[in-house]
């Protein structure tokens, strides 16, 4: 009786046979790369290999460019910016929470100008611009800076984070109503199925919310849940499926169970091939093969012994790569302590380019198809997936058990039984609960993880002047408008938000105004007032 | 004997709850009251509550480095109300740099990520117990 099991739970054999596969219809299952349901992938080819970027902003727009520069210039190929704490929790530098934290996790970003600086030269009509940002900002900030510029917004590539059901619980609180997370990721995805066709409006960020301790079914059942509510609703506002779906995306997460992550990435693309198909009847076959982006796991990493985390990075984008993303970055080896630092960052985009050009495994699509393993473990996945999306579902509305703190319950007992798990050291992590060493000995790449980004305070001061020197009438006007049109719950507010951005409007500002309209406080920390 | 009683809560806007969980949990599990407070606290708040609570330990932690810069308006807000609550800062991010720091700033204690669940229940007693005595 043997007690190995997968980190989800899939008890594990010895080794796999042909018996594993009985009745296994390949042509069903698995299909060639490129076709329904696209087990093996989105495409036939391997050529062009993976979108390979690393997480970065820091300090203010200036910086942040020039740092985004900087990756480009060695060899990056997409951008992925990441806002500071205030920025990811729709306030301003200049709110009080948000005083020693501007700049240091991420770029803070409040306002149009602040996006023309993040962009300044950068190729906009050339690149792909992805945000960790709040969505509708994000867009609103790159639609008005390219049309600035002569570039038109359907040429925009990109993509944003839609994150309505679990963000609020768990990492990205923006402390606004479920109702009206859910509209503005929904006005979001719609505007841009019309405006911005080529950007990828809804990626459902996975990875975030998995961090929480959460195992692979877990991760993908309650990504599946969020994912057909959204698209539910968008149906429900007569915006037809072909419009958008092609543009879905899933950012999901690795960890260490490599074979685990790659067969949950393989049953990731069959459940929502089907799903599109079968279920929201799509007919475009874009609109059947999802865009996997993927970060390795920061959890994964341990503060000592940095060094480590080096080959836990290799590892997990070696799984990745296998199992055929379309954009990786991995966490840098200096995240378990801070921002990463430039060294780090370059060990993580050399690692990529290592091995993409020096090992080969890229070269063919979907190596592992066939393996008696690792399609009884495919298998084995999108069973225990479906099964939990069934269970979540039929225990009510999901859109109710988000609203009644369901999920937030859920992700609480998930960190309590991942850190117990790794302090009894059933969850084995080497430096950290096994093989350790003293500190006067772990000295390797430590000089790096003490190095700190320092908060960037002369941004509060600088956006509490410009506050008071734009053109306070015009800002009051759009904002009022966008209020308006928020409280009606007729119209898509998206360029309601886009005009009062284009007007001089923080988005702290228009965060809170759009909290007024469904009659909660304009400052959730009940420090600010209503300036207008 | 009393209960000891501690305050577990996390700083600014991080949003990073893990381990402050995982910390309130294992302190329940030795015996110990906690007032949890939960994400988004600032100093003012969190002295209020420690007051109106009456805790022995005042435990905060945060996933960046604004510990750095929280620690010492907390010790300043307690000075100012003539109070000594002993205040312990935990989290993953605390670099051995920091941990010193953080205790020449006058903290009681500092947990970096090494720490263990014994070392964390531990010192919380002891600097609970050290607190009682004078």
């Amino acid at each position: 009786m043997t007690r190995k099991r997968t980190r989800s739970g899939i008890p594990l054999k010895d080794f796999y046979t042909a018996e594993d596969l009985s009745g296994f219809d390949s042509e069903r299952r698995l299909g060639a790369p490129g076709e329904y349901p696209y087990t093996r992938g989105r495409r036939r080819q391997a050529e062009g290999g993976w979108m390979q970027r690393e997480l970065s902003g820091e300090g203010d727009p200036a910086r942040s460019n020039a740092q985004l520069q900087y990756l480009l210039s060695q060899g990056q190929i997409g951008l992925d910016v990441i806002g500071d704490s205030p920025t990811m929790a729709f306030l301003d530098p200049d709110h009080p929470m948000a005083s020693h934290a501007v700049g240091t996790q991420g770029v803070s970003l409040c306002c149009l100008e602040d996006y023309r600086v993040l962009y300044r030269d950068l190729p906009l009509d050339s690149i792909v611009v992805s945000g960790s940002l709040p969505p509708a900002i994000a867009v609103a900030g790159l639609y008005l800076v390219a049309r600035e510029r002569g570039i038109s917004p359907d040429q925009l590539r990109g993509s944003v984070i839609q994150a309505p059901f679990y963000a609020e619980d768990c990492g990205y609180a923006i402390h606004m109503p479920f109702r009206l997370r859910l509209r503005m990721a929904c006005d979001c995805i719609a505007f841009c199925a019309r405006e911005m066709p080529r950007f990828h409006s809804f990626v459902e960020d996975t990875y975030f919310f998995s961090e929480a301790g959460l195992n692979g079914v877990d991760e993908i059942a309650l990504g599946m849940i969020e994912i057909r509510h959204v698209v539910k609703e968008l149906l429900k506002r007569n915006v037809p499926i072909d419009s958008f779906a092609p543009r879905i995306a899933i950012l999901v997460n690795c960890g260490m169970d490599f074979f685990e992550e790659i067969a949950k990435i393989r049953a990731t693309r069959r459940l929502f091939a089907r799903m599109m198909r079968e279920e929201f009847g799509a007919r475009d076959r874009r609109s059947w093969s999802v865009v996997i982006t993927s970060h390795t796991s920061g959890l994964s990493l341990t503060a000592e012994q940095p060094v480590n985390n080096i080959v836990r990075g290799t590892i997990q984008s070696l799984a990745l790569v296998l199992a055929g993303v379309q954009a990786l970055e991995i966490s840098a080896f200096d995240e378990a302590y801070r921002t990463p630092s430039p060294e780090s960052h370059r060990v993580a985009l050399r690692t990529q380019q290592i091995v993409y050009l020096e090992s080969n495994v890229s070269k063919v699509v979907d190596p592992l198809a066939g393996s008696y393993y690792v399609e009884s473990l495919t298998d084995e996945m999108e069973r225990r997936i479906r099964e939990r999306v069934r269970e979540i579902e039929s225990m009510g509305d999901p859109a109710e058990l988000a609203e009644k703190g369901w999920f937030r319950r859920f992700f609480e007992q998930a960190m309590a039984e991942y850190a117990a798990a790794v302090a009894a050291g059933t969850l084995p992590k080497v430096g950290h609960n096994m093989f350790r060493i003293s500190e006067e000995e772990d000295t390797l790449l430590k000089e790096i993880v003490e190095g700190k980004i320092e908060p960037c305070r002369e941004r509060i001061g600088a956006i509490r002047r410009y506050k008071e020197t734009r053109n306070v009438e015009s800002v009051r006007l759009a904002l009022d408008a966008l209020r308006k049109r928020a409280e009606e719950e007729r119209e898509n507010i998206m360029p309601y938000v886009i005009e009062a951005f284009r007007a001089g409007a923080t988005m702290g500002e228009i965060g809170g105004m759009l909290r007024l309209a469904y009659g909660w406080p304009y400052d959730p920390h009940g420090l600010v007032e209503c300036p207008f | 004997m009393k209960k000891i009683k501690v305050y577990i809560g996390t700083l600014g806007l991080d949003q990073h709850e893990l381990g402050a969980l995982a910390v309130a949990r294992m302190l329940r599990d030795a015996g110990m009251e906690v007032v949890y407070g939960g994400r988004f606290n600032l100093p003012a708040a969190i002295v209020k509550t420690c007051l109106e609570e009456d805790v022995d330990v005042i435990g905060v932690s945060c996933h960046s480095w604004e510990h750095l810069f929280y620690v010492p308006e907390i010790l300043e807000l307690l000075r100012q109300r003539g109070v000594t609550i002993p205040v312990v800062v935990g989290g993953s991010v605390i670099t051995p740099g920091d941990r010193r720091k953080l205790v020449e700033m006058g903290a009681a204690q500092a947990f970096g990520p090494g720490a263990t669940e014994r070392e964390i229940v531990e010192s919380i007693r002891a600097i609970a117990s050290g607190r009682d005595r004078t």
